[in-house]
Parts: structure tokens; sequence; C-alpha cells
């Protein structure tokens, strides 16, 4: 997460950036999420009842079933939770919850589309969540820079040179990645 | 009880009740689901069946996990029952308050299904 801070109009706005493989949620001062995009994707949850708002940024959707692959923070299944829990924490509502989807391009002509696999992931677990899906710009072959304004839940997604896209790998993890078990 | 050990997850995630269910019966589990703690009450006061241990998520619509905890640790019928909670939340005043609603376990999201299997059948037998 790489978070700036830039003097919009006379108020200071800060800018967090939010890298593959994260979450954020607004804080509820003046912020502006930022990200670019290639074949990953980023959903922006709003709750214009609560005024919350929050990104993520995936590159995969979800482990093969059988793979023994653990849903961890490349993929979407588990950053979508993630996203709605910590917008629940800060006052977020599911119910009320809107979502913006970007990404998703197939940067290469000839592999695997994992664009569409990811924007088509996104689609389906907002439908089974019952969260509105008010906005999508997905697909193509290039790549994307959004900026989100989790206050106002406002978008801006803009096209940009597939250059300026970060390649998609996996995020390094450690070997202890997660389902730490703890007895009382 | 029999040798099959009947899990009852709750979670409002529909994607990740799948996970659960895809991860449990291929461990040989029967699985029950329910969408959030009033579904799971409501079952459980609709059913004569046995649920040898509990998988609750913390964060759900209409009641949470802590809420589930309490209301079934006020049932005789489930005091004794393993409850164990999911959460991608970490915390240790979460895991204080599961612990004092009686709560008999945590587990971190996202969770490893080999590391939840060895949990489930170590607080069942």
């Amino acid at each position: 997460m790489f978070v700036t801070t830039d003097v919009q109009g006379g108020r200071r706005v800060r800018r967090v950036t939010v890298m593959q493989g994260q979450v954020y949620v607004g804080t509820g001062e003046p912020e502006m999420l930022t990200t670019v995009l290639g074949s990953c994707i980023a959903c922006c949850l709003y709750d214009p009842v609560a005024q919350v708002g929050g990104m993520n940024h995936f590159l995969l959707a979800e482990p093969s079933p059988g793979s023994g692959t653990i849903a961890d923070r490349n993929y979407g299944v588990y950053l979508m939770e993630l996203l709605i829990n910590q917008m629940m924490t800060r006052g977020g509502v599911k119910s009320r919850m809107k979502a913006h989807v970007y990404g998703g391009a197939n940067m290469h002509s000839g592999m695997a589309r994992i664009g569409d696999a990811n924007a088509l992931f996104a689609r389906g677990f907002l439908r089974d969540e019952g969260i509105a899906l008010v906005r999508e710009d997905t697909g193509g072959e290039s790549a994307r820079r959004i900026e989100f304004d989790p206050v106002l839940g406002r978008t801006r997604c803009r096209v940009i040179e597939a250059a300026a896209a970060p390649a998609a790998k996996p995020v390094v993890r450690p070997r202890q990645v997660g389902g730490e078990v703890e007895l009382f | 009880m029999s040798d099959t050990i009947h899990v009852l997850t709750v979670d409002d995630s529909a994607s990740m009740r799948a996970l659960l269910r895809a991860a449990l019966t291929s461990r040989g589990y029967m699985v029950t689901q329910a969408e959030d703690g009033v579904a799971a009450l409501e079952w459980l006061s609709d059913s004569a069946e046995e649920i040898d241990v509990i998988v609750t998520d913390i964060n759900m619509p209409r009641m949470d996990g802590f809420g589930l905890i309490e209301a079934l640790r006020s049932q005789v019928r489930f005091r004794d029952c393993p409850i164990l909670v999911l959460s991608t939340e970490s915390s240790d005043e979460k895991k204080a308050r599961a612990r004092s609603a009686g709560a008999t376990g945590w587990i971190v999201k996202p969770f490893d299904a080999d590391k939840l299997d060895t949990a489930l059948r170590r607080v069942t037998h």
C-alpha cells in the first residue's frame, strides 16, 4: 500500500494505492484510492448510507476445486470477503452495498483469458452475495487506471498503455499463509 | 455418535460456503450450512438431527457469530457442542470476546482445509 498526500482545492487528500493482493477501506477522511489493472480485477464497494467505501485488487478468481490450494490473498474469493467484512466493521451493511468492477483485460493474445475468467467470477460472486453491480468496465486488451473516492462512492476509470500495467504474478507469501488454529 | 462428523457451517458468503462444503465433504464430513446466526438457530430449532460441531463466521447480517455463540450456549442442548469461529479477523480482542461467549477455538481465514480438518477431529473426539 502506497500512501501520498495531495492538496486539492485547498484540502488535503490521501492517495492510497491498492496493490495486488490488498484490500483498503476508507477511513472517512478525504481519500482517493487508486490502482492500475491489467488482467487483475479491482472491486470497489460503497454503502451510500454509511458513506463507507473500499477497494480490493485480486490476481485470480478462486483455486481450482480439489487443487489443495488455499484461497489466499491472490484470490478474489478471499479478497472479496475481506473487503465486505472490513466494510461491515466500518458500519457498512451488505444489502446496501453497490459494486463497481474494473480490469479483467486479456493482455496477451494467445494466452489463457485470465481477465475474462476474473470478470466472470466477480459478476458471479456479487450476484450470489446479493450485491448490486452498478458499473463495470472489464475485458479488452488495455490496462486501466482506477480512482475511487470511498466517501462519495465515485469512480473514474481510464484506459492507459498496456505497458503501464504491473506484471500480474502471485503474491509472495510466507509458509504459514493462513488457517492458523487456536483452541481455547 | 456415528463415524461421520456432522458439521454445521454458518457463513453469509455463498462463495465461502461453497469452499467449505467442497473441503469438508471431500474429507468425509456431513455438512449442513446456514447463511447467518438466525438461519442457524432456526434450523437447529426445527431439526432433530445431531450436530457434532459448529463452524461460524463472525461478521454476518441479522445475527453475528458472537450472538450465535451466546444463543447456543444458553441452551442446554448446545452447552457442550464444540463451536469454532472461522473468520478473516484475528485480533486478540475479538478472540477474547469469542472465548468469553463460549467458543471452543478460532481459525483464521483463509482457511487451510487440512488444518481445519485436524481441528474438527480434535474437538469432536
